[in-house]
């Protein structure tokens, strides 16, 4: 084996003048990546299997110091939020370092679509494993679904995933839209942000005062709580180590040293506290927002940039090879969703905004959010898998 | 973690494991593709008599039970604690079962001591027995009893029941074995998968073993001894018969066995050799031999002298038997140095071109009534210690009609305390009646080779 270029390090770019193309992960066996199991990680796990009966797992010292909060409420609020399922402890990982694509897709749906075959089409999408994240739209607007899925390999979208349901008589389009930039998702800056923008919460301390004043089930203390610990300097802060060593055995000086690395230095990994606006009666609207065909990559990206910098965004997708240039979604009723959309439209690039409210989600990462199955983590991997090979199998 | 002998506390806990009253299955999931949710699903598949606690912090509801957020919220008595999540989790869960007193816990979870975590592996164990709470595994596949319709683990299917109890360390081979059970009506009364084996050692499972009314023989399936002076102990206190096999002798063999079970050999095979012969125990060398001989140990008393004679339709299987025989020491003798009264009276059930040698080739045409009398005849002579039938299924053969005829003269002899193998070799028919003749109790084989050894291992077991 000759040289060996480590992801998350300057053989990075020693790569890039070599070969003129960014480096792709191949699961863990390309250097410097970081398997989801691995022990850099473990501290994650921990947290995410204890966190529902013992939230003393997360920072409760950080919370007290902010907000004054002390551990005993804070973790008696936890407790009730999440048996309310008002949080959830998720993970963003960086999937292009381990060689997966982010693939969206949006759908429409005809407009004699009848209920049953709307009702039908939804709980097909809630029960697909291999779609990781997606969002049903309320009827009437100008798209019916935002679904996406880590994936290596498109043809497998198109067999096991697009094919399964683009024929249904009610399906009028559906658009592929792979992700160019992750740039915020759950109100949490991720990989693609610009580097001194990675991290930032954006929830503002107005819009979780308009949240709360909903009193649908969270107070301002609830989300001083949460966004504390989303706001945490670093990830890794997010977590007592003691707290997981007691529960673990593992030793906990080694378990913060190993995930500081992975979540600051290899970046492969954003732990966060995701708010689940469903459960508190909330919506959000979605913009997928098309630029004319003209419009350089640059400025795409400066765009990107430029929406990164407006708070207001719970999400940012930049996309690439696709009708539309982006996906952004807002609070609806907490944020001024008309002076969103006609900023969008003050950019002279952008040739076309599609609006849809979004009542529910029904995946955060593979974690399930319906009733039913909350937050069970399940996701078919396509690593190994050629879904073509499947089909054809089905159609004999 | 090494003991010197089997822990009577041990010992007396493992029922729990093997028959529980309730079971928490940690880590049970909602979800059908995940094994957790597996094992809830095969517990009620099966027809498990007691009760289970799904315990999962995320569910209200697995398969239709209430699930629990922890151990410590069941508030009732729980026997066994079944652990089914990372290793990273098993320390808490341990610390509850402790807390609300369950009677053993059985940790299925992998990556312990065979990915290198050796130290937080002896730091639960070292826990496990501070506090006196037998732990089974971790790196196991599960535990049932055909008896109890107890299937308990990540096992596809029950085996029939019977008299042997297979404890084994690969969970792998354990399924090896309890697919030939069902398809092979091999008879288990239990089966374990002792994976990494960090508290409860082999001892203490022959030493339940020994006090378990359905199980006659104790077959073990050994990657690694950590604690050989118990092994030896248990063993030789046992009264019921004990078959291992012991794996990863190969150079590259002792290298698969720690990264399996966390298995360490140090030592080479020759020891392993001296251990097993100080325990008295019989030693197979390959997987097929350890079947055999634990079928055969397990439904037919010991053989009290040389003295076998066999029985058959077909000079092939005899030409096998014999040459196999005298390659493992005990050649066949002829029949009228055994029982001059004998190779006369057995006459009758042959034609005139049978062969009342030994074996005695009562020819392809013998039907049903030929078979029974030479089989009848045998058993009765006082000089016969032991009986070898073997059915060639010629186109008279009438094969099922000759195990049936087989079975009824064992029933009828039985108390003559003589071992009766069987022999069928050839295809669908003699399958079958291999499966007829085992319910029966009759160790019944594929080929003349298998039937020889077990007979062989019968006489070791005599002396």
């Amino acid at each position: 084996m000759g040289k060996s270029y480590r992801i998350g390090t300057p053989e990075a770019q020693e790569y890039m003048r070599q070969y003129r193309n960014a480096p792709k992960g191949l699961s863990s066996f390309e250097p410097g990546v970081i398997a989801s199991d691995a022990k850099e990680v473990v501290a994650f796990n921990i947290a995410k299997s204890f966190y529902q009966v013992h939230p003393e797992v997360l920072n409760l010292r950080l919370v007290e110091e902010k907000t004054g909060i002390k551990p005993e409420e804070a973790r008696k609020r936890l407790l009730r939020m999440y048996q309310e399922k008002r949080f959830m402890l998720v993970k963003n990982s960086a999937v292009n370092v381990s060689g997966f694509a982010l693939y969206y897709w949006a759908v429409k749906l005809r407009e004699d679509t009848t209920p049953e075959e709307r009702k039908d089409l939804m709980e097909w999408f809630q029960e697909n494993d291999q779609i990781c994240t997606g969002y049903m739209m309320e009827e009437g607007g100008d798209f019916a679904v935002w679904n996406g899925n880590h994936m290596r390999n498109l043809d497998n979208l198109i067999y096991g995933v697009l094919d399964k349901f683009r024929f249904r008589r009610c399906v009028e389009w559906v658009h592929v839209c792979p992700i160019r930039r992750l740039l915020r998702e759950s109100s949490v800056n991720q990989f693609d942000a610009l580097p001194d923008r990675y991290r930032r919460y954006t929830l503002t301390e107005e819009a979780e005062k308009r949240i709360a004043a909903l009193k649908r089930g969270v107070d301002e203390k609830d989300l001083d709580i949460l966004g504390t610990l989303n706001r945490a300097p670093s990830g890794a802060d997010l977590f007592d180590y003691e707290a997981l060593a007691r529960l673990s055995g593992l030793e906990p000086k080694e378990m913060e040293k190993d995930f500081r690395y992975a979540v600051d230095e290899a970046r492969v990994m954003i732990p966060m506290l995701y708010l689940n606006y469903a459960s508190l009666g909330l919506k959000q609207r979605f913009y997928l927002v098309s630029l004319f065909e003209n419009t350089p990559t640059f400025r795409e990206d400066e765009i990107g940039d430029e929406l990164e910098k407006d708070d207001r965004f719970v999400n940012i997708f930049e996309i690439s090879d696709a009708h539309h240039a982006f996906l952004l979604s807002s609070y609806e009723g907490i944020e001024d969703g008309e002076d969103i959309r006609r900023k969008l439209l003050s950019y002279g690039e952008v040739k076309e905004v599609l609006v849809a409210t979004s009542p529910r989600q029904f995946r955060r990462w593979t974690c399930r959010l319906d009733e039913r199955l909350y937050e069970e983590c399940v996701f078919t991997d396509d690593v190994l898998l050629d879904r073509s090979e499947e089909a054809s199998h089905e159609d004999q | 973690m090494k003991i010197s002998e089997a822990r009577p506390y041990v010992v007396e806990r493992l029922k729990y494991a093997l028959n529980p009253r309730s079971i928490a299955v940690v880590g049970a999931s909602r979800y059908p593709t995940k094994v957790g949710n597996k094992v809830v699903a095969e517990l009620m598949e099966w027809g498990y008599k007691g009760t289970i606690y799904p315990v999962n912090p995320r569910a209200k509801e697995v398969l239709g039970l209430q699930a629990y957020p922890t151990l410590r919220d069941i508030g009732k008595e729980v026997d066994l604690v079944f652990v089914a999540v990372p290793a990273h989790l098993v320390r808490s869960i341990l610390e509850d079962a402790v807390a609300i007193k369950a009677k053993v816990a059985v940790v299925a979870t992998s990556a312990f001591k065979e990915i290198g975590r050796g130290d937080l592996q002896n730091a639960l164990t070292e826990y496990c027995r501070r506090n006196e709470l037998p732990l089974i595994g971790p790196n196991l596949v599960g535990m049932g009893s055909p008896y109890d319709h107890f299937n308990c683990g990540f096992i596809p299917y029950l085996p029939v029941p019977g008299p042997i109890a297979m404890i084994s360390q690969s969970g792998a081979n354990l399924l090896a074995a309890l697919g030939t059970s069902q398809e092979e009506h091999l008879g288990m009364s239990f089966f374990v998968g002792l994976g990494n084996k960090a508290d409860v050692d082999f001892a203490e499972f022959i030493e339940y073993a020994d006090q378990d009314p359905r199980t006659k023989v104790i077959s073990i399936y050994i990657e690694g001894l950590d604690s050989p002076e118990a092994f030896v102990k248990s063993c030789r206190k046992a009264r019921k018969p004990v078959v291992a096999i012991k794996v990863g002798g190969s150079k590259i063999g002792v290298k698969a066995a720690f990264a399996h079970t966390a298995s360490e050999n140090p030592e080479g095979d020759d020891y392993y050799d001296r251990v097993i012969s100080e325990a008295r125990a019989y030693r197979a060398r390959m997987w097929q031999e350890f079947l055999d001989v634990s079928l055969a140990l397990g439904y037919q008393p010991p053989l009290k002298g040389d003295n076998v004679v066999m029985i058959t339709n077909g000079g092939g299987a005899a030409l096998l038997s014999c040459d196999h025989f005298e390659r493992l020491g005990m050649p066949l003798r002829e029949l009228k140095d055994i029982s001059p009264l004998l190779a006369a009276k057995i006459r009758a059930y042959m034609p005139m071109f049978g062969s009342p040698l030994n074996p005695v080739d009562i020819s392809g045409t013998a039907g049903v009534i030929q078979y029974k009398g030479a089989f009848q005849q045998a058993f009765r002579d006082p000089n016969v210690d032991g009986v070898l039938g073997a059915i060639c299924p010629t186109a008279v053969t009438d094969v099922i009609g000759v195990a049936k005829a087989a079975v009824e003269v064992y029933r009828s002899t039985r108390e003559l305390g003589k071992p009766f193998l069987m022999i069928c070799q050839g295809g669908g028919e003699c399958r079958e009646a291999i499966r007829l003749l085992r319910d029966a109790g009759i160790p019944a084989y594929l080929t003349a080779e298998q039937a020889v050894t077990a007979m062989v291992a019968l006489r070791k077991a005599g002396k």
